[in-house]
């Protein structure tokens, strides 16, 4: 296939572009946080990394719940005036949020680039990958991201601000976020891999993000998108997603019910796309907004990405057939395969 | 040109210190950064109104330069300045300068202060000229960043604007230590601000501050310039963050996750019989 006619393709140029751009633009847009491109951008960007263009939302609000609203709360002031700076922040999210919706995650999100380039390599180490996990697992990790966006996003900052917990917990999902290891890192800026042990709060902190880190690194290379599922980037998403424009349309037909190659496509392993026949807006909480649905399903405008009322890219049958081949041959020349032969020489396996 | 700097002639800065909104009025205290909880904030914001403190400053004026480049007069009173807050985020620039005629000072300190966005990036103001002769910071350490002990930052000497070249310069720390560089062509310096707090105890959290004073002299025309910038530094966290250990468990994580992985070809297995 054409590379160029490959939406894969396309957005892994897309995405490795923007990683470039997220985790080194500071070079050209400025080295200070005023420089920023946005301030609040829907995708995990870290403030950490000094090179970078842009930073992610979480970090404002968690600042904006701990030194504003917080400290309001605690000193009985105006509550509006506590809450202003994080309406700012969100209004700011929303405006950026509208045009791509949760194809931030799936198309521009350094980390969720980082987990696909690494499963990427697990695949052409040829290292036994799980397509899919069960949709028990699944079913019992979604709710995590909910709860990281409540307890570390909105709820420690704030009893940290109001003074219930220590100033340690003001932002404890930056300490615990695999991006800011990530960019750092990827900037050369080793000072954001370490064991704080100033407390047992940052030690408990510090312990979570190495681990995570690292569990991450080589999950990543056989499990699609381990930390996509629990990301509360994707939760916060989810509140707003029927205000973007971008959507994931499905016009069900009686086929649907028996293929299922849609949700077997997903890297986020949702069932639902598969199983739901009633709702055309099928862009659920879990979803990127990748389109790999969309490029595995074989029948002709089931699935579609659609931008307000207009189709941006359809199912087809012939795509299909040959998106469906070039993934076979993709997975098929890997280190694994190739040693393979080369041990069994040119005559083929000898028993 | 000479780099022989005559400490006692010039007005130093001793301390900056972080008032009570409303009680500008502080004692001097020896020469470090102190931090007060102010009313229930948390000292680290020090959200407080800041005030410098000033030897022979007789003669001397003072500005204040704001994210947007305007410019604020300060009163120096007693030796003291206190920065009146402006309502606008992001550094400031208080710039101290003293005319003796054949001898031109000039002290220059970047503050952070907080408030609502500047829309103005810090780059602005240190691309600004704010005195014939200056150091300026290149960068100056980020938002929510600060000077370590330990770190290497690079300075720009500007003299009339343009870069200054083979100039000796040299950082004091209040703790007693110094580092001497001298400008390369593009009037460059890098130094590394010493690691010098005492009785600094490994895997303790040290939050102290200590002044640091940046100095250069140059002489044109018979007429000698002096500059001085100043900021504060603080102990670097490496001495209760450690790399090694952080590595380490990063390593664990990597093993977990190929347990985990171990795991799952099992259960393969298992659901394929």
């Amino acid at each position: 296939m054409n590379p160029v006619y490959n939406l894969s393709f396309i957005r892994k140029l897309v995405q490795i572009a923007a990683f470039a751009f997220f985790v080194y633009g500071g070079t050209l847009t400025g080295y200070y946080l005023a420089d920023k491109v946005t301030g609040s951008l829907p995708a995990l960007s870290c403030a950490y990394d000094k090179q970078g263009s842009d930073l992610c939302t979480l970090i404002p609000l968690q600042h904006q719940m701990n030194h504003r609203l917080g400290e309001v709360i605690a000193s009985g002031g105006n509550l509006m005036m506590g809450l202003m700076p994080s309406l700012i922040t969100l209004g700011t999210f929303l405006i950026l949020f509208v045009f791509l919706n949760k194809a931030f995650c799936g198309w521009l999100c350094p980390l969720g680039t980082f987990q696909e380039l690494l499963h990427n390599l697990g695949q052409k180490l040829g290292l036994q990958r799980r397509e899919s996990l069960g949709q028990g697992l699944v079913q019992r990790i979604r709710p995590i991201k909910w709860l990281i966006l409540l307890l570390l996003v909105f709820g420690f900052p704030l009893m940290a601000g109001i003074g219930w917990v220590n100033h340690d917990l003001g932002d404890p999902f930056c300490r615990i976020c695999p991006s800011r290891i990530l960019t750092t890192l990827a900037t050369g800026d080793a000072s954001q891999l370490n064991l704080d042990h100033a407390n047992g709060t940052t030690l408990t902190l510090s312990l979570i993000a190495d681990f995570l880190f690292g569990l991450i690194i080589v999950l990543a290379l056989t499990v699609r998108q381990p930390f996509c599922r629990i990301c509360p980037m994707l939760a916060l998403h989810a509140v707003f997603r029927k205000l973007g424009l971008l959507r994931l349309v499905k016009n069900a037909r009686p086929r649907c019910e028996k293929c299922g190659l849609c949700a077997k496509a997903c890297p986020m392993d949702i069932s639902e796309i598969h199983t739901e026949m009633q709702k055309r807006d099928v862009t659920f909480e879990d979803c990127t907004l990748c389109g790999r649905c969309v490029e595995f399903c074989p029948d002709k405008d089931v699935l579609q990405l659609k931008y307000a009322t207009i189709p941006v890219f359809s199912a087809d049958p012939a795509y299909f057939k040959q998106r469906k081949k070039d993934q076979r041959t993709w997975e098929g020349d890997n280190l694994y395969a190739l040693l393979k032969n080369t041990a069994d020489g040119p005559g083929g396996k000898q028993s | 040109m000479s780099n022989k700097t005559n400490i006692g002639s010039l007005f130093l800065v001793i301390s900056i210190l972080i008032a009570t909104p409303g009680a500008s009025a502080q004692t001097k205290a020896e020469p470090a950064v102190e931090t007060q909880q102010i009313n229930g904030q948390h000292s680290q914001h020090r959200r407080g109104a800041k005030n410098i403190v000033l030897t022979d400053s007789e003669g001397a004026v003072a500005q204040l330069w704001k994210p947007d480049l305007s410019i604020q007069p300060l009163t120096i009173k007693h030796d003291s300045i206190t920065l009146p807050r402006t309502g606008v985020d992001n550094y400031h620039a208080v710039v101290v300068e003293k005319d003796r005629g054949l001898l031109k000072e000039s002290y220059i300190r970047y503050e952070y202060m907080h408030g609502k966005p500047s829309g103005h990036s810090t780059s602005e103001l240190t691309a600004s000229r704010k005195s014939t002769f200056e150091i300026i910071p290149d960068p100056v350490p980020r938002e929510h960043q600060h000077y370590q002990s330990g770190e290497t930052w690079n300075f720009v000497l500007r003299f009339k604007g343009t870069p200054a070249a083979g100039i000796p310069v040299t950082l004091e720390t209040s703790q007693g230590s110094s580092v001497d560089a001298v400008s390369d062509s593009a009037g460059k310096i890098s130094l590394t601000i010493p690691d010098d707090f005492p009785d600094v105890k490994e895997g303790v959290r040290d939050q102290r501050r200590a002044e640091l004073v940046i100095h250069a002299e140059m002489i044109e025309d018979g007429v000698t310039f002096r500059t001085r910038l100043g900021s504060e530094y603080r102990v670097n966290p490496s001495h209760w963050q450690s790399f090694g250990l952080g590595t380490a468990v990063t390593g664990l994580g990597m093993l977990a996750g190929v347990f985990l992985g171990r795991i799952k070809r099992t259960e393969t297995k298992r659901t394929l019989r």
